[in-house]
């Protein structure tokens, strides 16, 4: 009964802070911050179940790579690869602008008009509208987990109100799938409101945090809000070794 | 009995109008209804002139209900000023909407812009029903500056005017001011009936 | 001798046609000015230019209209609503629609955002058409647009100042539109627009008993003793822009 109620995240003791592992339904905003290795948790976060995942900074041969390095499972992985569909359209694009000059001495002035005046709606988009594409796939996916790393990409292409208004459509249809939805996002930069609002949707939040200890730094991973679990909040020390993150020391708040 | 009222109204219009460029009607509220049936059937009586109706009393639709051969009558056009503003979306050929009273320019521009059309010779006629609604809408100053445009204009190009005023207390100050502008005003009076 | 000089007043000036306008302006835009005709969205500015170009091509003056804003589709379908768009000049080629979108498409230039070498592209290209198809009349429709896609303060000052010279080297008279919000009492999104015009034109609004009252005035206009007084501006299928004193209450 407890194995359909809950989906493991693929880290044994951050099951276990969360007493079980993530409630099915739910939408998990995870908050990075630089140095906390948070890409390493969204490759162990995708070792179990069936799993779409949208990589907007790594390419996926990168991801594969270092899921192979961790010698974890990567057969059940189905991965959208935005970074080097973004990467191409910057080239290309690129590529378009350096020809201005050249395309224009080889279209005749009386063609040019004729074109301008045909009124045809513009044949080709600058580039991929990868939002569209996001809630495309977001809507249609049968996955048990979908991981999104990262929203931070999205944000810079796109207005934060269209932005929240595919994570609220990602919500609803995860919640109709029963699976498990984690973003990811960068914490302190999107602005107090857009977190806040990011935070109200979310129905659990973790949060990643780096301290300096004297010379060493610590790091944290914090449950800071599971929606109709108020006890599951806590906090633990986590390190990266070879096996990816190992959560130390627990401590439950409530 | 009632059409013994209608004639003579219709006589007086005819006889003022003959002869003065632009005549202001002041009349009592009472005598509203009679005096609109009365230039009516003075306008359908003449199919070789144009009229231009300014209605800021009644809606256009209200009008052509109660005096159906309006609908067919060729030799005047309607603008109405009240039925937009009022929230009632119709379009006729004979008709155009203003968007509101207060939109006096536009008004000004309308009327001139349907006697441009209309051949040099036929001879022209505008009715604003009536200063004392537009007076309601806007501000009585601007309202007299709106017809003193209008009466300077419409000489220009020999067109008549009928101005109606319907008595109202606390208006009668404006209402003089403005009807004084026309060149012969007929009083309609209760005791007349 | 006096019919002669009234003829050459005449060639001086460029008859918007729209008749109490050209008589503000003591008989038309002089020759060969730039002038940016300013308003907020729906104040009429699109509508004010056809017009223009219309009118011209009526009395022979071949002229071109640049929309960014608008898709072609969608102008001429706006347009077909006022009586005085008549698409015979349209297909004749007297008045010549263009959609700078779809040109800078073809160029390979990203629509929403060009560099400075884009940005200069695109000038000589549109200098280039003027040119070809001989025209009297250029209406740019919107400044704004064009600059929106430019993404520096510097850029868009180069640009404007390079608009600017380019189009006073040309002998067309020019209407550039520029978008302001509602109410207020700049000339121009990006405040240097108004530099390289010779003339500005305000389409404005003014709150009366609640509505709306669309305005009309001529704020600047070089070499011509113009009205500078805002008049009532209304816009009807039937005319088109006409302009009309504007009654003043005193509140
Ligand atoms: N057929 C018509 N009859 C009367 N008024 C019309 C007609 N068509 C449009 N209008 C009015 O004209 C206005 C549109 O004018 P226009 O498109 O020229 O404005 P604009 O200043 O170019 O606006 P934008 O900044 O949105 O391009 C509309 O707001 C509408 O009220
Ligand atoms: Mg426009």
């Amino acid at each position: 009964m407890a194995k359909d109620e809950f989906i493991s995240t693929g880290i044994d003791k951050l099951d276990k802070l969360l007493e079980g592992g993530t409630p099915r339904g739910f939408s998990v905003l995870i908050l990075g911050t630089p140095g906390s290795s948070v890409e390493i948790l969204c490759k162990q976060l995708a070792t179990v179940g069936k799993v779409l995942y949208f990589t907007t900074e790594e390419t996926e041969d990168e991801i594969l790579n270092t899921i192979s390095r961790f010698g974890w499972d990567k057969s059940n992985i189905k991965i959208v690869d935005i970074a080097s569909e973004y990467s191409k359209a910057v080239l290309s694009s690129e590529e378009k602008r350096i020809s201005v000059y050249k395309q224009r001495s080889k279209i005749k002035l009386k063609e040019l008009i004729e074109i301008g005046s045909s009124g045809l709606p513009p044949t080709q988009k600058g580039a991929e509208d990868f939002l569209a594409v996001l809630s495309n796939k977001l809507k249609s996916a049968k996955y048990e987990k979908i991981i999104i790393n990262s929203l931070d990409f999205f944000l810079s292409q796109y207005r934060q109100e269209e932005v929240i208004r595919t994570v609220h459509a990602a919500k609803i249809s995860n919640l109709e799938n029963k699976g498990v939805l984690f973003i990811i996002m960068t914490r302190g930069i999107h602005g107090d409101i857009f977190e806040r609002k990011m935070e109200g949707i979310a129905d659990c939040v973790l949060e990643l945090e780096v301290l300096q200890k004297g010379s060493a730094f610590e790091r944290f991973l914090a449950v800071k809000k599971m929606k109709n679990y108020a006890k599951k909040i806590g906090i633990a020390r986590y390190i990266i070794d070879s096996d990816g993150f190992v959560l130390e020391m627990i401590e439950r708040i409530m | 009995m009632a059409n013994v009222l209608i004639d003579g109204l219709k006589e007086r219009i005819s006889n003022a109008i003959k002869i003065n460029q632009s005549i202001g009607i002041m009349l009592p509220g009472s005598n509203y209804s009679d005096l609109v049936q009365a230039l009516f059937e003075y306008i359908n009586s003449k199919p070789e002139e144009a009229w231009v109706y300014v209605t800021v009393t009644k809606p256009y639709g209200t009008l052509v209900k109660q005096y159906e051969y309006l609908l067919e009558a060729k030799n005047i056009k309607f603008i109405d000023c009240i039925s937009r503003a009022a929230g009632i979306l119709r379009s006729d050929s004979n008709c155009i909407y203003l968007e509101s009273p207060s939109m006096l320019e536009k008004l000004g521009l309308e009327i001139m812009n349907i006697f441009k059309e209309v051949d040099e010779d036929t001879e022209k006629f505008l009715v604003i029903d009536s200063l004392s609604n537009l007076i309601i809408y806007n501000d009585a100053e601007i309202v007299t500056e709106f017809f003193y445009h209008i009466v300077n204009r419409t000489r220009a190009k020999d067109i008549h005017t009928i101005s109606l005023a319907i008595e109202e207390e606390g208006l009668e100050k404006h209402l003089n001011r403005l009807i004084y502008l026309n060149d012969k005003i007929l009083k309609v009076r209760d005791s007349f009936i | 001798m006096q019919e002669e000089e009234r003829l050459i007043v005449d060639n001086e000036r460029c008859k918007t046609g729209i008749d109490e306008l050209d008589i503000q302006l003591g008989g038309g835009i002089p020759t060969g000015s730039t002038v940016l005709m300013v308003g907020s969205s729906g104040s009429g500015k699109t509508t004010l230019c056809m017009q223009f170009l219309i009118n011209g091509a009526q009395q022979g003056e071949r002229g071109v209209f640049f929309t960014i804003t608008e898709p072609l589709f969608k102008l001429t379908k706006n347009m077909e609503g006022f009586s005085f768009y008549d698409k015979k000049l349209v297909e004749s080629g007297m008045v010549n629609l263009i959609d700078l979108r779809i040109i800078s498409e073809r160029l390979g230039l990203d629509t929403e955002k060009y560099t400075a070498e884009d940005a200069s592209a695109l000038l000589d290209i549109l200098r280039d058409i003027a040119d070809e198809l001989n025209v009297k009349r250029l209406v740019i429709d919107s400044i704004t647009a064009l600059c929106y896609r430019l993404q520096t303060p510097e850029m868009i000052r180069d640009f404007i100042f390079k608009l600017g010279s380019s189009l006073a080297a040309m002998k067309c008279t020019t209407l550039l539109t520029s978008e302001v919000p509602p109410m207020t009492f700049q000339y121009s999104q990006y405040g240097i627009e108004e530099f390289i015009s010779d003339g500005i034109m305000f389409l404005g609004d003014l709150e009366r008993k609640g509505d709306l009252i669309r305005t009309f005035q001529i704020v600047k206009m070089r070499g011509a003793a113009h009205s500078r007084t805002k008049s009532a501006m209304s816009i009807s299928s039937k005319s088109g822009v006409e302009l009309a004193p504007l009654l003043k209450s005193r509140e």
